[in-house]
């Protein structure tokens, strides 16, 4: 603990000396800043949850057929307002902590997502025969922490902008986002990134939900509208999926992802920022393209192997540059024609 | 012609003691014993005993496997052993209808042998699983995982790759500086 | 340990002093013994194989177009000493082929006919010490055996009142002629039994003449039964299950040790047979290629008689 302490203080003193030599962006509000802008669509986000559950009235019942391991079996669900988590509660302990992603009539479903009709669910983890499925969700919630670790990691006056990460690809070796950081030159020590990682890390402890949410594009636009990355993309996101916009949170962190995405970021055993390169994008100008390492605690490894896939994830990720356009914006994409790993 | 490392010379087998015969010694009593083993692999198709006679009986069971099929059922000397070596008559058919159909085409012994773990504490007799191949129960050994997708394996085959891929570009890089060099000397 | 494994060795100590194996392994402690005793009990069916599919045993000579043929199914009993050594620790493929050679070479210059255990034959041998310095001996076949070149057969005749057997090696280069004076097989393997028979049935005339057997036709068995002399005998011959001996006229006891000591369950021993002779693939597969070269040279000898007869002309 007081390891992290020192390390915490170290970079924000880090931080705090180079502050004199940042100038300040030219969006930035003067009295934006992130917790404040996190707060707010923190607080859309859930009026907008009660809304959706208010408009159900009636407690309709749906019959769920769960495969087994352990066994299969016909559990009787509320529609709307259950989900595969709460299928897994009333079979098994194991199955509550290792399930990362359900398989709803043979499609990807979130744990936390609730279920619409009578289906069939199997519970899908880290070590099942073909885990391709899981992975994918795996990288792409790493991502989303690692928006997360951005915005709550720097100091208040750093007005953070997340822009958006690419397709997970696992080969790549490190999953990305992009985001402007306010920071000029900065080149990250490893000091730095231990920091950012121990943020990271705390997640796991916290045990944060991965919490899915269909909104309107205007109730999305209006969460985003002071990231003006977010707020450019959501109208091409709401134009190829009919005025939708699906949004997560984890812990008061909210973002724009397709998903499917694991139940938990307990189920992140291993994070590591790794490295932060600067990016000339044509839509966005420059930004930061922030890489890490994950592994779910479900899965071991040597530190040795680790280390040698921490090294690797340190190299640029040569992931598409953000873009504007349909074809290449990150938060389209499919997850259903992503299995070829 | 048998598929698989059998003894130069036959094990002496301890005497037997049989439930209508009494005690057999010698080489009587080993035939016995083995014509028990015989029975019992072709009934049940896998046997679990002291690993020496699982060996023995190897070759036994294999040698009446490969006699039936070489001569079929309508020779004489054929039919006297499969008379002798099964006790059970009704595993002749078995024999001639299951057995040799099954192992006509096999270009590999007919029979897995296995060692099982000595119990402990017991008597410190080393035991063996002997089963005819192609039999309906579950596999002794158990199955490997298919663990190529698990996230670590797929991130450390990339790793694999991405630094087979650089060592090989080095190389070409190191052989073009020094041809060049050559070239300018 | 690893230098005993292998059981072919030259036998240097039976005509050397050195300090040999055998004898260090009786000297060393008794729980040393079980290490350093030959590891000779396996034999992995691929180290055979490997050899027998090597360069050496695909012969170039031979004509690819007659490989595929039906060999008769009496051939291994025309010609046994082609099958090598069951015993696997005598084995060598490589002078095993090297030997088949050499038979096959010795055969086109010898005519070595079709013979059986119980056939009356004529040997004619070269010797110096003999007035035309070559002995010719007939008598009957008790015996056949042998493998490779060191293959034999034991005549035995009646010389003047005196029994004489005379083992022959087949392809001893002394050897001049085999000839067959009366092709027959008997209902025993072995006709040992016939030194303890009245001489009358081991006697045959040395200017007996040739009985021909018609072509095509089986070899015939003669189902004769020997009337043996009272006992002693040199062997206990009541208990080897001979068929063709008259009935032996002993006293009870002799037939009741005998049927103790009689082990009727020997022929159910599949594996015991399986050790001790050479098992079908591998006996089909040199009696094809026995059937090969018999044929070549059978082409080859009618080629040399046709040309002699020409230049005779």
């Amino acid at each position: 603990m007081a390891a992290s302490m020192s390390c915490k203080n170290v970079f924000q003193k880090i931080s705090s000396a180079s502050r004199s030599n940042l100038k300040r962006s030219y969006c930035q509000s003067i009295n934006l800043t992130n917790a404040e802008v996190r707060r707010k669509r923190n607080e859309i986000f859930e009026t907008e949850k009660k809304r959706q559950l208010g408009l159900i009235t009636r407690m309709e019942k749906i019959q769920v057929d769960v495969k087994g391991p352990p066994e299969d079996c016909t559990l009787i669900m509320n529609k709307g307002i259950s989900t595969p988590f709460n299928c897994s509660m009333h079979i098994q302990e194991l199955l509550v902590n290792r399930s990362a992603l359900a398989l709803v009539n043979g499609e990807p479903w979130d744990m936390h997502r609730p279920l619409k009709e009578d289906c069939s669910i199997e519970f899908l983890h880290f070590l099942d025969e073909d885990p391709r499925i899981v992975n994918k969700a795996f990288w792409r919630s790493c991502c989303l922490v690692l928006g997360h670790v951005l915005e709550t990691a720097l100091q208040n006056q750093y007005y953070v902008e997340l822009c958006s990460f690419p397709k997970p690809h696992l080969q790549s070796g490190s999953f990305v986002y992009d985001a402007d950081l306010k920071l000029k030159d900065w080149k990250p020590t490893t000091a730095e990134l231990n920091c950012l990682t121990r943020v990271g890390h705390k997640l796991h402890h916290l045990d944060l939900k991965f919490e899915r949410l269909e909104v309107d594009a205007s109730i999305a636009l209006d969460m985003f509208q002071d990231n003006r990355f977010k707020s450019q993309q959501i109208p091409f996101i709401a134009e190829s999926s009919g005025s939708k916009v699906v949004v997560y949170r984890v812990g008061d962190h909210v973002d724009i992802s397709s998903g499917p995405c694991i139940a938990s970021t307990n189920q992140i055993g291993r994070f590591n920022v790794t490295a932060a390169h600067q990016i000339d994008t044509p839509d966005y100008g420059k930004l930061y393209r922030v890489q890490g390492l994950g592994l779910p605690s479900q899965v071991m490894m040597h530190y040795w192997s680790y280390d040698i896939l921490r090294r690797r994830a340190g190299k640029f990720n040569t992931a598409p540059l953000p873009r504007l356009k349909m074809e290449s914006s990150p938060q389209t994409d499919d997850n259903n024609t992503e299995i070829s790993t | 012609m048998l598929r698989f490392p059998y003894r130069a010379r036959p094990r002496k087998m301890s005497r037997q003691r049989l439930p209508e015969e009494g005690i057999i010694v010698g080489q009587e009593g080993r035939l016995q014993r083995l014509r028990q083993l015989v029975t019992g692999l072709v009934r049940y198709e896998r046997i679990e005993t002291v690993y020496q006679h699982c060996d023995e009986t190897r070759g036994y069971a294999e040698r009446l496997i490969h006699t039936a099929i070489r001569n079929g059922d309508q020779h004489q000397h054929t039919m006297e052993m499969a008379d002798y070596w099964l006790n059970e008559k009704d595993l002749i058919y078995k024999l001639f209808d299951v057995l040799v159909p099954r192992y006509q085409n096999y270009s590999s012994a007919f029979t897995n042998i296995y060692r099982t773990p000595i119990v402990y504490p017991g008597r410190g007799t080393e035991m063996g699983i002997l089963e005819l191949k192609g039999n309906p129960w579950p596999d002794v050994l158990p199955k490997q995982r298919d663990n190529r997708y698990v996230i670590s394996n797929v991130l450390l085959q990339a790793a694999r790759k991405d630094y087979n891929t650089s060592k090989e570009s080095r190389k070409t890089k190191n052989e073009l500086n020094s041809s060049s060099e050559n070239s300018e000397t | 340990m690893a230098s005993y494994s292998r059981r072919i060795l030259p036998c240097f100590w039976k005509t050397t002093k050195l300090l040999t194996f055998e004898d260090s392994a009786r000297r060393v402690p008794c729980r040393y013994h079980q290490e350093l005793l030959p590891t000779r009990n396996y034999l992995l069916p691929e180290t055979v194989e490997e050899h027998r599919k090597s360069e050496l045993s695909k012969h170039p000579e031979l004509p690819p177009s007659i490989t595929s043929e039906n060999v008769p199914a009496d051939f291994r009993f025309v010609y046994p000493e082609f099958l090598p050594d069951p015993q696997y620790d005598r084995r060598d493929s490589i002078r095993e082929r090297l030997e088949r050679e050499d038979m096959y070479r010795r055969r086109a210059v010898i005519d070595i006919p079709e013979f059986y255990v119980g056939s009356i034959m004529a040997v004619t041998v070269s010797d110096q010490y003999s007035p035309n310095k070559e002995n010719r001996f007939v008598g009957i076949c008790i015996d056949r055996g042998g493998v490779g070149l060191r293959a034999f057969f034991i005549l035995r005749n009646v010389v003047d009142g005196q029994g004489i057997e005379i083992m022959y090696e087949m392809y001893n280069p002394t050897l001049q002629s085999i000839q067959v004076l009366k092709l027959e097989k008997r209902v025993d393997d072995k006709l040992y039994y016939l030194r303890d028979a009245p001489q009358e049935y081991s006697t045959f005339p040395f200017d007996m003449d040739p009985i021909p057997v018609p072509k095509g036709s089986t070899v015939p068995v003669n189902k004769m039964k020997v009337q043996l002399n009272p006992r002693p005998w040199l062997e206990r011959w009541e208990r080897q299950d001979l068929q063709g001996v008259e009935d032996l006229k002993l006293e009870q006891r002799f037939y009741d040790k005998a049927a103790k000591v009689a082990k009727p369950w020997e022929k159910y021993d599949l594996m015991k047979w399986y050790r001790e002779n050479t098992n079908e693939e591998e006996r089909d597969s040199i009696m094809q290629e026995v059937h090969q070269r018999k044929r070549l040279t059978d082409i080859e000898k009618s080629k040399r008689k046709t040309k002699l007869a020409e230049r005779k002309r």
